[in-house]
């Protein structure tokens, strides 16, 4: 990974192609989730919400 | 009474609740936000009675309004690219006065804008939680070196780093990603100084959780279900959505009852999810909340939890009420029922997002 790069990218969890596609598979069933990858909602649908002045 | 919701009809949260209340009667509209387009335009005219209009739906004294996610303010694009900027920045202040005075009419908010505001930021919402009685680990917000290496310095302290924000890196032209999520960290792994900079970050004693729980806060109601995660990961989102995650209704301690209503009052916010960590004594530590966090995922998990029907029972609890949601939970349809429509192609599906992800990354 490039040095230049943030910390809390570095702590990211990386998931595969297929696992992608796992979570989406069960997201199927779990669209509601606090999760980030959802088909559905092309990525995110998470807990936090970006407000007006920010997150 | 109407409930007025700032969000997208398709909303992932926002339809099956507005399905569920419309079933029983009540009346829902929803206003996405402030846009240039018909449905997004708004008036507010402040004298003798002040009236607000959201979308052509008049805001009235007794209505309950939840702000759930309104959209970004969208400018005309057909503005001059001279007058841009401009435009942007009157967008947003319009959009301001209007979540603000929203809290000075005799509504309702779910919850109060400016309360939410406040709270979002972690820094103030773990603070109050200590204040409130709840336990919480010892936590540095930082991008200052020299006391990042101070905090890992300390002597037995097992300490993890997390982000004050989500986020996902795509790699571009593939499917592989990655997603933040909450790490543990030595003093011999940090970077160097430089990097330390690159972003602030939230670094904290590692709780040493037997389990999660989710918590949902709904006025003086509060359910907790600890979710366990045959993984036994830091971080149980992800696992989450592989299902790999239960949620079992757990009883909530006495004094982290206390601790959490006296956080809602000091607060002003009535509603939200609320984390936290359980170790093996049995002692709850406050992790986070997010006042606007997803809940109806516990519903999928945990069938008899049946938070759709608690959250409509709350929203439209007469005022003063000191029933338990419970007693009219049973007005509502569940959200097996609207599950089961979903499938069938019986109610609209779950929107895309119309604006940019502001969440998403794209990396080589």
């Amino acid at each position: 990974m490039n040095d230049n790069r943030v910390l809390t990218r570095r702590g990211a969890r990386e998931l595969s192609e297929q696992e992608v596609n796992a979570v989406q598979g069960a997201f199927q069933r779990h669209t509601l989730t606090p999760c980030f990858i959802d088909k559905k909602q092309q990525l995110l649908n998470g807990d936090q919400t970006i407000g007006e002045c920010g997150p | 009474m109407k409930f007025i919701v700032l969000a997208p009809e398709d909303d992932n949260h926002t339809a099956p609740i507005k399905w569920a209340m419309e079933k029983a009667g009540q009346k829902v509209v929803c206003w996405a936000g402030l846009s240039w387009t018909d449905e997004g335009q708004s008036s507010l005219l402040i004298k003798d009675d002040d009236t607000m209009i959201l979308g052509g739906h008049s805001v009235d004294p007794g209505d309950v309004i939840w702000v759930r996610r309104p959209e970004q303010p969208v400018p005309n694009p057909k503005v001059s690219e001279a007058d841009k900027k401009f435009a942007g920045l009157e967008y947003r202040c319009f959009y301001n006065s209007i979540a603000y005075f929203l809290d000075t009419l005799p509504v309702w908010c779910i919850n109060s804008y400016s309360a939410a505001r406040v709270i979002i930021q972690k820094a103030v919402q773990i603070q109050l939680a200590r204040k409130c009685g709840l336990k919480t680990p010892a936590t540095l917000m930082s991008n200052h070196p020299a006391t990042v290496r101070e905090f890992f310095a300390r002597k037995d302290a097992r300490t993890i780093c997390k982000g004050f924000t989500p986020h996902v890196w795509q790699k571009e032209g593939q499917m592989s990603v990655a997603i933040t999520e909450t790490f543990e960290l030595t003093s011999g792994q940090l970077p160097s100084d430089e990097v330390l900079t690159y972003a602030p970050a939230i670094y904290q004693d590692r709780v040493p959780k037997e389990y999660d729980t989710r918590m949902v806060l709904m006025g003086n109601q509060i359910y907790s279900y600890a979710l366990k995660n045959k993984k036994q990961a830091l971080d149980w989102r992800q696992d989450a959505g592989l299902g790999h995650v239960t949620a079992e209704l757990v009883p909530t301690p006495p004094d982290v009852e206390k601790g959490v209503l006296e956080f809602a009052r000091r607060s002003g916010v009535c509603f939200g999810s609320l984390d936290f960590g359980v170790d093996a004594q049995g002692q709850w530590w406050f992790l986070e909340i997010n006042e606007q966090g997803q809940f109806l995922w516990i519903d999928q998990f945990n069938r008899d939890a049946r938070l759709l029907e608690k959250f409509c029972a709350f929203v439209t609890a007469p005022q003063g009420s000191t029933l338990p949601l419970e007693a009219r939970q049973d007005l509502f349809p569940s959200l097996a029922e609207y599950e089961e429509l979903l499938k069938h192609e019986q109610v609209p599906p779950v929107g895309k997002p119309r604006q940019e992800d502001p969440f998403l990354s794209m990396e080589a």
